[in-house]
């Protein structure tokens, strides 16, 4: 566990608390032995249904393996275990070189696992003509340089522009390979005009309903009451629709490792669960509608 | 216009005001008794969630939801007993008192996610107690205190000075006065007051964010350094986070959460009732 020194502080805690009434009952078993252990995993959202699946399935071939699982987004993930109170952050984009720092700083040295694959789809409302789009025209869509569907091709009416916000790993990946299309020295945001959501289902609930909207997610969350557009790297094409094929053969072009983070090498429990992950566990990948690592 | 006339219409407007704030309250209850009412079964609320919780049910996180309702309560009801009685009984009118009554105002109106930040400052990281029931109960009871300090103090302060006078006079000293006529008389403000403050507390979800709540934990809490589910917190994963999630198991949850409240709120009322009609002053 990363936060070692927890029971000794639990106890200084109360005792500068006044001795108030709440005290570990059981203490818990500091290092991983036969009695059960905990692994507390935190962060993306894209990946918290997929972190739940995992956690569901494990925990029934191993009953003695305790997991919870806790969303926020991808910065929370790693914020947490920057202050080492998580034992697994989720990702969805890697970990920044400050970000490492500051682990470090606090003596925790993160370990990059890759446990799947994940496509960002472009998704429009069902009613929406448009079915295809050029990596450099959605850039300047979300940048608010193109505001009418007619000047993509598409009928005569203004865009409604749909993101998560800043916490999360997907709004990060889309604006720096997307919207800034790779080039790091690029200054491009998001359109002031975007209107920011925290989830990936406000965004399908969104543009279900709003026929001028255009948003993002991940295929996971793609769902048949939303079109996707299929998207090409260069105006002469090919235009690709998001799926496993397009993924793995790297010709659909917005699509992203996902990352779960340990600190130093992974122990006992946690090190029986991301090998399961990265072997059974990718069968749930798949069922969740992202991209299995091979 | 006669002067009739534009009374009866001043009526009519005020009365309409009056049903249109009460009208909400009753469409809310009513939409999720109806709706609620077919997500709840005995599954429902003795199950863990299974099938990325769009099955099974919400065991946890009603367990979890009275754990830190009662860890709030162990840590804040003596500490705002004690300040209400230290305040009414005991403290001069002078500046550390009206210091600490300026502090009590401003913490009662402080967002709630203003504590859930403090809380995972304090307890979460600095005292390392990590996402955790204490650190969750420590947080809800930061929050709760101030309201049942307010409230005691209200209750005690109410009770006759006659009644700590003749105490006095008969050679009782102060703290038998309050230990065995302030307190017994105030007791039924006082209870009203700590339910209400609980209530508040069971019912938070931005205080617990960042402390206790965890998305998905199919067991109970082992231990106070686990984390747990919680009621508020799972209707607002389920709400905004889950893709598919059927309707019955939302509106089960918000249910279930609902009767939790509204159980302690009229039990509150009911101690108050069956208190004031004994009460001989």
């Amino acid at each position: 566990m990363c936060a070692g020194a927890r029971l000794g502080f639990l106890l200084l805690a109360v005792t500068l608390l006044g001795g108030c009434e709440v005290r570990p009952d059981r203490t818990p078993e500091p290092t991983s032995s036969s009695a059960a252990q905990v692994i507390e995993n935190k962060g993306s959202d894209t990946m918290v249904n997929l972190a739940l699946a995992w956690a569901e399935a494990f925990m029934q071939i191993y009953p003695d393996v305790r997991i919870s699982v806790t969303g926020g987004g991808s910065g929370t993930g790693i914020a947490a275990m920057i202050n080492g109170t998580v034992d697994v952050a989720n990702a969805s984009r890697e970990m920044k070189p400050e970000e490492i720092a500051s682990a470090r700083a606090n003596g925790i040295e993160p370990l990059e696992h890759q446990v799947a694959r994940d496509a960002i789809a472009i998704v429009v409302n069902p009613a929406n003509p448009i079915s295809q789009l050029t990596l450099q025209q959605v850039s300047d869509i979300f940048v608010g340089k193109i505001t009418r569907w007619s000047q993509v091709g598409g009928e005569d009416r203004p865009i409604v522009l749909l993101s998560r916000e800043s916490n999360s790993g997907t709004h990060v990946y889309f604006l720096e390979e997307v919207i800034r299309l790779g080039d790091t020295k690029s200054h491009l945001l998001f359109s002031p005009e975007t209107l920011l959501l925290p989830s990936s289902e406000g965004i399908v609930a969104e543009v279900r309903s709003n026929p001028n909207a255009i948003g993002y997610d991940g295929l996971g969350y793609v769902t048949a009451d939303q079109k996707v557009v299929a998207v090409a790297r260069e105006p002469s094409g090919p235009f690709i629709l998001p799926s496993v094929t397009t993924v793995h053969d790297a010709t659909y072009p917005i699509a992203r490792p996902l990352y779960m983070y340990t600190c130093g090498r992974p122990e006992g429990a946690l090190d029986l669960y991301l090998r399961w992950i990265a072997s059974e566990g990718q069968a749930l990948v798949r069922e969740l509608g992202f991209v299995p690592l091979k | 216009m006669s002067r009739q006339a534009i009374q009866r219409l001043g009526f009519a407007v005020l009365t309409i005001v009056a049903v249109l704030v009460v009208a909400p309250i009753f469409l809310v209850v009513a939409v999720v008794v109806f709706r609620g009412l077919q997500g709840i079964s005995w599954e429902f609320l003795t199950a863990m969630p299974r099938d990325g919780m769009k099955a099974g049910g919400i065991f946890p996180a009603i367990v979890g939801t009275l754990l830190l309702t009662s860890g709030t309560a162990l840590v804040a009801v003596p500490m705002g007993l004690g300040g209400a009685i230290y305040l009414s009984e005991y403290a001069h009118d002078n500046w550390l008192t009206r210091a600490v009554r300026l502090a009590l105002v401003n913490l009662a109106g402080i967002p709630s996610i203003v504590y859930g930040l403090f809380g995972l400052g304090l307890f979460v990281l600095f005292l390392r107690l990590g996402t955790s029931v204490v650190a969750g109960s420590l947080t809800l009871a930061m929050m709760t205190i101030p309201v049942i300090i307010s409230t005691a103090e209200e209750a005690l302060r109410a009770v006759p000075t006659e009644f700590r006078t003749v105490n006095l006079s008969l050679g009782g000293s102060r703290w038998q006065g309050i230990r065995r006529i302030v307190l017994p008389q105030a007791l039924p403000g006082i209870t009203t007051g700590i339910i209400l403050g609980l209530l508040r507390a069971a019912g938070e979800t931005a205080p617990i964010l960042f402390t206790v709540a965890a998305f998905y934990m199919p067991q109970l809490p082992r231990s106070p350094l686990d984390q747990t589910m919680a009621l508020p917190y799972h209707l607002y994963v389920i709400s905004t986070q889950v893709p598919n999630m059927p309707g019955t198991i939302q509106y089960g949850t918000a249910l279930v959460l609902l009767a939790l409240v509204l159980s302690m709120n009229i039990l509150a009322s009911v101690i108050r009732t069956y208190f004031r009609r004994r009460r001989q002053w």
